[in-house]
């Protein structure tokens, strides 16, 4: 620690802070454009400028160290002029177009204007323009307005990795740009949205949409991937227009992918807004006593093991409970939250959770990815493992396909065999492994879902025992999950019951009623024509086009939901607008339909649900909160038969396009032209 | 008069190629590498320019041994370490470094391995201007025959040290002569300074131990090593140490660069240029390149060194001076000069990439006769918002030193401009 004086006040600050750190801590507050937490220090816009005694010239104080004893003044008369001429330089060829840029009203150099701006201009001159550039259907750009802080070029080359911006041209002719024009190829290329300091990178789907005060703001969840990160919905009327991560340094830090952040627009589109049924053969508009009587109807005299319910991807832990409920009440253990199929083991909760936690992957000294693609399957998680990597000394391994994952990787093979190589010492990477104190494993969706994958979760638990990776201090057996209702289910045993059909089970007329509870990710096809198909939901997708009865459900933004993420951390999503025409929230739905057949659900508001929720498994209660699990037990989990030769795919190939609501996003849609033809945009 | 020596020239013959390896060893040449290596500690070879006084010869006047002593010790870092030599000479009215890479390549080998040698750097690098085709041409030349004749490589000269040199051609650059910014250009990158601290002999090139020198200073290792410090400091005028090469332009009757005493006045240095040309008087003078104060015709007397010339209120620089006659305009050539600095800003931060423009075009207004006397305050005002600090290096503070001085003298020729709407001067 070392003693410092800001502005009169002395204060004990780490050593190796920076001045502008200490101001901070201070309570002072600097002004800065270039200068972010989560970045590398530019110190080139030099708003930052500080009086240190001893020192004759103004100093940057994002970029000084500071040392023991030193005076440092924000609010002197020095301090001021300095920054007033940096607002006048910046604005020199700031456009001060305001009033129609959508940065206004959360814009720095705005904030920073009043109070240090002049109400004149001296300078006479013709301002700069600059070319558009075409960044992809996501960020908009007036690069006419850009300060060139560089914010965005190291965002993306440090934290994205994939550095495709950088300037060109010097002095006052400096743009910035991707040189050969083309879309940004980054999932986390829209944070630079939030990064720029001005209005030169905007929200290209959002633009000329709202100003920022009209805006309500609900904090909540976001389910579109299974880590969970923390959002701000941005409404206007019944209108989701936006939305933005939230600081939380334990799952997102302050970054969100594009597709949790843009696929907004599907929630608009495609929406299951009323109940159908279907009569002779076609769907026809019903209300919800008609659908609710098709449904009770049918199920006359079915007895419960002919009555099965699967959960889908997006689903709320408290509709999940519900619809466990109402199948327990009917007789029925026909349950599965496993679309995929994945052969995932719920009898511990460390054999199903990313147990190094999102955090811990800082502290880790290797990796090996087996059958995962954490760059599209988890974007923000990928962003953490680069930022560990960039730490140095962290050897990363791939079985599995060979992708760019921004970092260098050793690939060890692509199927199965490697993971038999490496447990009998026979790669090199071995040594990595063997070499580290906490090393980690993170096992994917792709490598369990398919018929070897018992067979390959126990192998994979057993190459993990072989190399320390759980031990008492430490436990770097992880599962990547991407669905955000997974963890949540398999922590409520929304799973066969002793003897009950799973998934496969229920198929091919294994029951006669089939409950879809937003279930629209495996082949419809395996359903016969004479099964019986309720399906709850939000999106006319694959299940709602199989259904024989459509019951329409919310979205995640409409709804109050609790969701586990894949580290097992439960939160809470909040409702932001109201479900669109019927539509309602899913627990109610089951609550009201239970109530009809005479097995009234025992819970009718919502902090009863969450009391059934916590008292199924406590860890429902332990919101925000994560529990890490040492590695102390051992035991694997059952898991037997031979390896399928067959190379490992990664659960997901099309990043924009994984759910109900991004395949009923334009935007999305976009992206995925862009990036599916990158030659035919520069070539434009 | 005694003669004056002239270590660093010597071997230089105007308008002829440069010694060859034979000539330059037959000259006494490489003597001073088969002295040091494997014979002296490189610690020695340190203290030993430390105590010769040699000060940087690229304009900073900081002492080279100093310089190098920042080096941290390879044993605790081992891994690469690099020596880089700063031969993008491109401040405008500077070509003295030309002149040695050109006029004498094994000097510049010569004073690389010694120097790579004391700071125990394995590769260097000598980062010569682009346009300097010529000195490039004859320093591949040179390395080559060094190398065949074991001078460079591995176990040198059987001492076990081993050192490779790589000549690279920058793309034209002005900032590129700031050493972090040539840093960053040799690795590929865009060439904008890097925040100090860290300063390059912790984290430098590539992220490894670094020794930025000019080319003129490490020229003077091999003299040093050979004749000794006190012969070195002997050279020297006015307490300082060696001989300089200082370069005049404008218009005197010989322009060229002059190897006399550190300390020369500029009085005995524009003698030496043969004088004003007939018809013409000086009127004021840039000491050392266009980022340095100017000097006026009563100032003539100091000497130019470092500290003598920071007392008179510029600065030494490049030791290049420019001379302004009474037939220049001044604000025409400070316009000039401000055209250079605004377009050789980089760009990197606010104040350089938006102020010098600002001042380049004030400048114009005022020189083509639209200038208003609120001009002038404004010019004032923005120079000493681009003072030292203010930016992120020293090239728009650098940039201010001739206008904030030409201002100030000039300030008749100014109001001149702007009262009769025009600029009088053909």
């Amino acid at each position: 620690m070392a003693k410092v004086t800001v502005d009169g006040i002395e204060l004990e600050v780490p050593n190796g802070s920076t001045i502008l750190q200490a101001a901070e801590l201070a309570g002072k507050e600097i002004p800065r454009f270039c200068y972010h937490e989560r970045l590398s220090i530019a110190g080139n816009c030099r708003m930052c400028l500080v009086e240190v005694e001893k020192i004759p010239k103004p100093v940057a104080s994002c970029a000084q160290p500071i040392s023991e004893g030193m005076v440092i003044k924000t609010d002197s008369d020095m301090v001021r002029k300095s920054r007033r001429s940096v607002m006048e330089f910046l604005l020199i060829n700031h456009p001060l177009d305001c009033p129609i840029c959508d940065q206004g009203g959360e814009c720095y150099l705005q904030d920073e204007a009043v109070g240090y701006g002049s109400d004149h201009t001296r300078y006479h001159e013709n301002k700069r323009a600059v070319n558009e550039k075409d960044f992809g259907p996501l960020v908009k750009t007036v690069m006419t307005r850009c300060i060139h802080c560089t914010r965005c070029i190291r965002f993306l080359s440090e934290v994205a990795g994939v550095p495709e911006l950088g300037a060109t041209s010097r002095g006052e002719e400096m743009e910035v740009g991707t040189y050969v024009q083309r879309a940004l190829s980054s999932e986390l290329s829209a944070n630079i949205i939030d990064l720029c300091p001005v209005g030169a990178l905007t929200s290209k789907p959002y633009a000329f949409t709202a100003r920022t005060w009209e805006l309500r703001k609900t904090d909540s969840i976001d389910v579109l991937d299974a880590v969970g990160c923390s959002i701000r919905i941005d409404a206007k009327g019944p209108d989701v227009l936006r939305i933005l991560p939230r600081i939380n340094d334990a799952v997102n830090e302050e970054w969100l992918g594009d597709k949790s952040r843009f696929a907004l627009d599907g929630l608009k589109r495609r929406r299951l807004d009323r109940p159908w049924v279907r009569q002779n053969g076609r769907l026809v508009e019903a209300s919800w006593e008609q659908a609710f009587a098709a449904i009770a109807q049918r199920m006359h005299n079915v007895a419960g093991e002919r009555i099965g319910a699967i959960a889908g991807n997006l689903c709320d832990a408290e509709s999940m409970i519900a619809l466990k409920d109402l199948m327990a009440s009917l007789g029925s253990g026909n349950l599965d939250c496993r679309q995929d199929e994945a052969a995932l083991d719920s009898t511990r909760r460390a054999f199903y959770l990313f147990n190094t936690t999102i955090e811990g992957i800082e502290e880790a000294d290797a990796c090996l990815f087996i059958g995962v693609d954490p760059r599209r399957e988890a974007p923000v998680l990928n962003a953490r493992i680069r930022k560990r990597w960039l730490a140095g000394k962290f050897p990363v391994g791939i079985i599995g396909p060979s992708l760019d994952i921004t970092y260098d990787a050793t690939h060890l093979g692509d199927g199965p065999s490697a993971i038999t190589a490496l447990q009998n010492g026979d790669h090199e990477f071995a040594g990595a492994l063997e070499a580290a104190a906490k090393p980690m494993i993170i096992l994917g969706q792709g490598a369990l879902a398919r018929p070897d994958g018992a067979a390959i979760l126990a192998a994979v638990w057993a190459l993990g025992a072989k190399y320390g990776v759980m031990n008492a201090d430490w436990n770097g057996f992880n599962l990547l999950h991407v669905a955000a209702s997974r963890v949540g289910a398999l922590d409520m045993g929304f799973l066969p019951a002793s003897g009950a059909k799973n998934l496969a089970g229920m198929m091919q007329g294994g029951v006669d009623i089939l409950w879809l509870l937003g279930a629209d990710e495996f082949d419809m096809s395996r359903i016969t024509a004479d099964q019986f198909v309720i399906y709850q939901g939000h999106h006319g997708d694959a299940g709602a086009a199989r259904a024989d009865v459509i019951l329409p459900g919310a979205a995640y933004t409409e709804k109050n939901g609790t969701y586990v993420n894949t580290e097992g951390r439960a939160q809470w999503g909040a409702r932001a607008v109201m479900p669109p025409g019927q539509a309602r929230e899913d627990w109610r739905i089951i609550r009201a339909f239970s109530e009809l057949i005479g097995h009234a659900l025992p819970y009718d508001d919502l902090p009863a649900v969450r009391a059934r929720l916590a008292a199924a498994n406590p860890i429902f209660g332990e919101i925000g909160q994560v529990r890490r699990l040492a590695g102390i037990d051992l035991t694997g989990p059952t898991g037997e038969g031979a390896f399928d030769a067959a190379p490992f795919r990664p659960a997901v190939s099309n990043y924009y396009q994984t759910d109900p609501i991004s395949r009923a996003s334009p935007t999305m849609a976009k992206c995925v032209a862009a990036h599916a033809s990158p030659l035919a945009s520069a070539a434009e | 008069m005694m003669t004056l020596e002239r270590p660093l020239t010597k071997n230089i013959k105007p308008n002829t190629p440069p010694m060859g390896l034979h000539a330059y060893q037959a000259a006494g040449g490489y003597e001073a590498v088969r002295q040091t290596l494997g014979r002296v500690a490189p610690a020695d070879l340190v203290e030993m320019v430390i105590q010769s006084g040699l000060g940087g010869r690229g304009g900073g006047g900081f002492s080279a041994g100093r310089k190098w002593q920042l080096m941290p010790d390879p044993k605790a870092d081992p891994g690469p370490r690099y020596l880089v030599i700063n031969a993008d000479e491109m401040e405008p009215g500077t070509f003295k470094d030309r002149l040695l890479l050109e006029g004498d390549p094994h000097q510049m080998i010569e004073g690389i391995i010694l120097s790579a040698y004391a700071i125990q750097a394995d590769i260097s690098y000598i980062f010569v201007r682009g346009e300097y085709g010529t000195a490039i041409t004859r320093l591949e030349s040179a390395i080559g025959a060094a190398r065949d004749a074991g001078l460079l490589g591995r176990n040198i000269l059987g001492s076990s040290y081993d050192l490779e040199i790589h000549v690279h051609g920058g793309a034209g650059r002005y900032i590129c002569g700031e050493e972090t910014a040539l840093l960053n250009s040799l690795e590929g990158r865009r060439a904008v300074p890097r925040a100090k601290p860290p300063f390059p002999q912790i984290s430098g090139l590539w992220g490894r131990p670094t020794v930025v020198n000019n080319v003129e200073t490490i020229c003077n290792i091999p003299h040093i090593v050979l004749r000794g410090v006190d012969w070195y400091k002997s050279l020297g005028l006015d307490g300082e140490s060696g001989t300089k090469i200082y370069g005049v332009s404008g218009r005197v009757k010989s322009p060229g660069t002059f190897e006399l005493p550190m300390g020369t006045t500029l009085n005995d240095l524009i003698e030496h240029a043969g004088g004003m040309r007939e018809g013409y008087q000086l009127r004021a003078v840039l000491p050392g390149g266009a980022s340095t104060a100017f000097l006026l015709d009563d100032q003539l007397d100091i000497p130019l060194s470092f500290a003598g010339v920071a007392k008179a209120g510029s600065r030494l620089g490049t030791g290049t001076a420019i001379i302004l006659d009474d037939r220049t305009c001044p604000v025409g050539m400070l316009h000039n000069l401000q055209h250079f600095f605004a377009q050789e800003s980089c760009g990197w931060c606010a104040p350089c990439r938006d102020g010098l423009p600002w001042v380049e075009r004030i400048l114009a207004k005022i020189e083509s006769g639209q200038g208003e006397m609120s001009d002038l305050a404004l010019l004032d005002d923005i120079a000493g918002t681009l003072g030292p600090g203010r930016t992120f290096c020293a090239l728009a503070p650098g940039a201010m030193a001739s206008l904030v001085s030409g201002l100030t003298y000039f300030r008749a020729e100014f109001e001149q401009h702007i009262h009769t709407k025009s600029c009088g001067w053909t």
